[in-house]
């Protein structure tokens, strides 16, 4: 501000525009060097500064198995893309103060008998100190991430106003033994557990409503078909009446199933309630369609066509009416997935062989790329708090799962070993 | 030699069958074990037993010869058709990036292939159709069906019962060819066969 007050006693525009140039350019570059891992364009995430301070122990020391609170909030904080996390040991105003924290967390752990430990969790506003919220859970330290993910929710409730995405889960695909398993973990990638164990290909999870189980494709037929699976019952193949089924996508209305089934080459998008069984087809179009996203009331559905030659996206009405195009750009737009805030799409693009992820607004203006120059980066999902977007890359050399927030920028990978694929994000979990 | 050797063969078998027809009819009655007391029944009927099979083993063996030519046979014809399934299974249709048409070399090899179909005419195939490892898992698979149904209408075309077609698409999920390169996509981009053979 200093320089820009200084620049305008200066009566003509050259040396106006000089001190801009001299002064403005250094500063507006150090912002940019400031914003974490932005990859392709700008952020347009407004991030709130928090401060995380490590909960006091007993004397006695606790053996963690895992992170210890602090550490697991302090992840939370990161992967939300809401808040910019400002560390610190203990209390410590100065610093919280110079870095514009208006609040922080923290907390109290003592040992309870039988292995059970009671967490207090605590906001505070940093000024004051009064407190915002104050939540206590008694639980065996195996249950230790669960509590943090339900309190940094809390968090977020509190200084958002919104729900949080930090106990809501991720379904994807595993390679195991060389076959492809379908998996969930938490959507911070702890805690996974294998949901298929077949020696035939499992592909394309798709979370039930209310979370209770998965829809997936498997190959044990020799050709694709749907399944659904609850969770902790058992297997059961889905529209059998019809051939090879896949690409589900579950109305988030309804719960009824959008799918694709493959008759004599011909690709088309039925509809069908996973608990009668019946389907029909949805539209009668002369193009294949596949990879079918509703919209988040389920009053529209994206899907893709090729009667261009190659896929493009298009939109219509849940009855199949008033279709239109909605990406021009290139030669391959794949696989859209609908933002829960409505307003834009995330898609995958191929360009010169590689796969990348890229969001527009629902007419197809205001394209953004989101990744880029880092491998092939596909199967966008989004958070259901639309502020986050998961997909897969082989940036690292193997396919992984990543987190990034909706404007591309803090890509933070949450799977490690092994190729992992096609995640879907889960609904929320309403208690 | 082997002519000769086979009606040997023949004539001695022929001499065990009409010669344990012409014996006595109850061989199990041999005069040695009926002395044995009664109590030694069981004994003496698992003794009879293998007299009783002698002339039962020549017809067996006959029968066995016979399996056994049967069985040369099959094994012949198992061979041939062996030949002609594998045959039919190596011959791989290649296509372009992201197209479903038929290349001139592709229908070439269609062609040979439906002339095996009008002959074996117990022959049924399933048509795969596959994609390189580029693009979507989804769009993989309609591309994928693409191809196979287009492999399906050439043989249709040529005079193939659709009845004995079936189309699948494997998408991306099975490919030949392992790798990121253009051979191995060019390897991937395919249709290919398998057989099953009607009774």
């Amino acid at each position: 501000m200093k320089y820009v007050a200084k620049a305008f006693k200066f009566s003509t525009l050259a040396a106006s525009i000089a001190f801009w140039i001299l002064f403005l350019l250094p500063t507006m570059s150090s912002a940019a060097i400031d914003t974490i891992a932005v990859d392709v364009g700008i952020s347009v995430f407004k991030t709130m500064p928090i401060g995380i301070v490590p909960f006091t122990e007993p004397k006695e020391n606790i053996e963690w198995i895992e992170e210890k609170p602090h550490q697991i909030l302090t992840r939370d904080a990161n992967l939300s893309g809401r808040f910019e996390v400002v560390a610190s040991d203990k209390f410590n105003l100065a610093l919280f103060s110079r870095n514009h924290v208006k609040h922080y967390v923290t907390g109290k752990v003592s040992k309870l008998e039988g292995n059970q430990l009671r967490v207090e969790c605590f906001l505070y506003i940093a000024q004051t100190k009064d407190m915002l919220l104050g939540e206590t859970y008694v639980i065996p330290q195996q249950e230790l991430r669960s509590a943090m993910h339900k309190f940094f929710d809390l968090v977020i409730k509190r200084l958002w106003g919104e729900r949080g995405v930090a106990s809501t889960k991720l379904a994807y695909v595993s390679k195991m033994d060389g076959v492809k398993q379908v998996v969930i973990s938490d959507y911070d990638g702890y805690h996974r557990s294998q949901i298929t164990r077949d020696s035939s290909i499992s592909m394309m999870p798709v979370w039930m409503k209310g979370n209770k189980g998965l829809f997936y494709v498997n190959f044990k037929t020799n050709r694709p078909r749907l399944y659904l699976k609850k969770f902790g019952g058992s297997e059961q193949p889905l529209f059998p009446h019809l051939d090879q089924t896949y690409s589900p996508a579950v109305n988030p209305v309804t719960g009824e199933l959008l799918f694709s089934s493959t008759v004599d080459g011909k690709t088309d998008l039925y509809i069908g309630n996973p608990t009668t069984g019946k389907a029909k087809k949805f539209a009668y179009l002369k193009s294949n369609q596949t990879s079918p996203a509703w919209s988040p009331y389920a009053t529209e559905v994206l899907f893709t066509s090729d009667r261009g030659g190659g896929p493009q996206i298009f939109v219509m009405g849940k009855d199949g009416s008033d279709m239109r195009r909605v990406t021009f750009m290139g030669r391959y737009n794949e696989r859209a997935s609908w933002s829960p805030e409505g307003d834009r799409i995330a898609y995958t693009s191929m360009d010169n062989g590689k796969m990348n992820i890229y969001t527009c607004a629902l007419d197809g203006s205001d394209i953004v790329q989101l990744t880029s120059n880092a491998g092939n980066n596909e199967h966008p999902t989004w958070s259901p708090d639309g502020k986050l977007i998961a997909f897969s890359s082989n940036r690292s050399g193997t396919y992984q799962i990543y987190i990034m927030r909706k404007d591309g920028s803090n890509v933070t990978r949450i799977t490690n070993s092994g190729e992992n694929t096609s995640p879907t994000w889960s609904f929320f979990y309403d208690d | 030699m082997k002519n000769l050797l086979k009606i040997a063969v023949v004539a001695s078998v022929a001499g065990i069958v009409l010669s344990a027809c012409s014996s006595p009819k109850p061989p199990k009655t041999q005069p040695t074990h009926k002395k044995a007391p009664v109590a030694a029944e069981a004994q003496q009927q698992t003794a009879a037993a293998p007299a009783a099979e002698q002339p039962v083993v020549n017809a067996d063996s006959l029968a066995a010869e016979q399996a056994r030519q049967e069985a040369e046979r099959l094994e012949a014809e198992r061979a041939r058709l062996e030949a002609l399934i594998n045959q039919i299974m190596s011959e791989d249709v290649y296509f372009d990036f992201d197209r479903s048409e038929l290349t001139e070399k592709a229908k070439e090899l269609l062609a040979q292939v439906a002339e095996l179909l009008m002959k074996e005419t117990r022959f049924s195939i399933t048509i795969e159709g596959h994609t390189d490892a580029r693009g979507t898992e989804d769009y993989n698979f309609t591309l994928g069906a693409k191809r196979a149904m287009k492999v399906k209408e050439f043989l249709g075309a040529y005079g193939i019962d659709g009845k004995r077609m079936e189309s699948v698409s494997y998408g991306k999920e099975a490919p030949k060819a392992e790798g990121e390169s253009e051979e191995a996509y060019s390897q991937n981009r395919r249709a290919n066969f398998r057989v099953n053979v009607r009774d």
